[in-house]
């Protein structure tokens, strides 16, 4: 059990990070910190695809002149990551932009007041 | 005469047997069941009350279930994770024949000794393709919802942001200013020689594109707005992201041209090109996003 946790360490903390942002984008009132744990999320799947990728003694993929004699990590993880950022940054940029929207419409990010007012506001 | 009309009211009846149709019934003794209402109408201080109550309902339940199902997905995966393979094993199933052939050939296919760029802009040209354009409707995006203009401005918001400029202006940040007159041209430097090796060294279009930004942010918040304006206003802006976006598609589909048909490729640094093409899109994208969020103007 515990030399497993030890062996997979990278991938057991990629959950908890996973767990850490699920439970925050889920359980926070305030519209900024979910954003915050979306990005907690987003970190966790970089940091387990990073480490899905490595080999133990291996060495960055640049091949130059030296062969195939050292051993390389393995270069598509790391592509995926570069892609799963650049998605990232979107999706938060954008979801900021709406929080701001909503700031300026209704005066909160709270969830609870946020919901109260624009029902108010359907009536 | 009489037989004609019995004939063409025979011919009906029958027509209206072929379509289906039955001679009406006699409804005369059908009364309909009368059943009570079934939802009693409730008064609207009722509707609201009650409506108030499931809210109140939904915001005691909401965290308890939320917390449970997030106990139950950490649980899968952590059950998961345990039955991976071993981190960092050579023979793990992810290490498979693909990374070799891309290991062996990619500088030969491509030209470019670092394998990662040679994947994202050689062999999966298509997906940074699609990279570029998420970035590039992001910016568009957060341009639709952020962006100020005489419509969505109201006078106080002006005023304030004249105010707040007037300020800004009197109050010079000595330290800031010091320090980014020294740093800039050291990170534009940085980020073209970032830019620039992206075939033979760590870097390539999206870090020296970011770095790049970084330094135009920097740029713009050491010497203001105004000045700002002098080296890159809204239709230099656009233009030059635009260019990035249609410079990267019309570069990578003459790439997948020449290569697919054989032809005999004069254009070695294409790849540097195509890099270059990134770089711009995405340093507009960062530059956008500190504008777009700071001031709302470009």
């Amino acid at each position: 059990m515990l030399s497993d946790i030890l062996q997979n360490r990278y991938a057991v903390t990629a959950v908890i990070l996973f767990g850490v942002g699920f439970t925050n984008l889920m359980l926070q009132q305030n519209l900024l910190r979910k954003v915050i744990g979306f990005n907690i999320m987003d970190s966790a799947i970089f940091l387990l695809l990073a480490s899905l990728g490595y080999i133990d003694g291996g060495v960055a993929p640049i091949v130059g002149d030296r062969g195939f004699d050292p051993l390389y990590i393995n270069p598509i993880p790391s592509g995926l990551v570069l892609t799963g950022i650049v998605v990232s940054v979107s999706i938060t940029a954008f979801s900021l932009a709406l929080i701001q929207r909503i700031y300026r419409r209704y005066g909160t990010i709270e969830m609870r007041e946020l919901l109260e007012r624009a029902k108010k506001e359907d009536d | 005469m009489s037989k004609d009309r019995e004939r063409a009211r025979f011919t009906r009846r029958l027509t209206a047997w072929v379509d289906g149709e039955r001679e009406p019934k006699d409804q005369t003794l059908f009364v309909m069941e009368q059943h009570p209402p079934r939802h009693v109408r409730q008064s609207e201080e009722e509707f609201q009350r009650r409506e108030e109550d499931r809210l109140r309902k939904f915001f005691n339940w909401y965290p308890i279930a939320a917390a449970v199902i997030c106990a139950v997905l950490v649980a899968i995966l952590l059950t998961t994770v345990m039955s991976m393979p071993g981190f960092g094993e050579e023979d793990n199933p992810i290490n498979n024949e693909v990374s070799d052939r891309y290991l062996e050939y990619g500088a030969e296919d491509t030209g470019s000794e670092n394998v990662v760029t040679a994947m994202i802009i050689g062999y999966r040209g298509f997906d940074t393709l699609g990279e570029s354009c998420v970035l590039f409707l992001a910016v568009a995006a957060v341009m639709i919802l952020l962006l100020r203009d005489r419509k969505n401005t109201s006078e106080l918001e002006v005023r304030q942001i004249e105010r707040d400029e007037a300020e800004a202006m009197s109050h010079e940040d000595l330290i800031l200013k010091q320090v980014a007159w020294v740093l800039i041209p050291f990170i534009f430097l940085f980020a073209i020689y970032v830019l620039l090796n992206g075939e033979t060294s760590p870097g390539g279009g999206f870090s020296g594109g970011t770095i790049l930004g970084a330094g135009l942010i920097l740029f713009s918040a050491a010497f203001g707005f105004r000045r700002m304006q002098v080296l890159m206003n809204r239709r230099r802006y656009s233009a030059v992201r635009t260019f990035g976006l249609l410079l990267y598609g019309v570069l990578y589909g003459l790439y997948i041209f020449i290569g697919a048909n054989g032809l005999p490729n004069y254009l070695t640094g294409m790849i540097l090109l195509i890099d270059l093409a990134v770089g711009l899109v995405v340093a507009c994208t960062m530059y956008g996003f500190y504008a777009l969020f700071s001031r709302g103007e470009i």
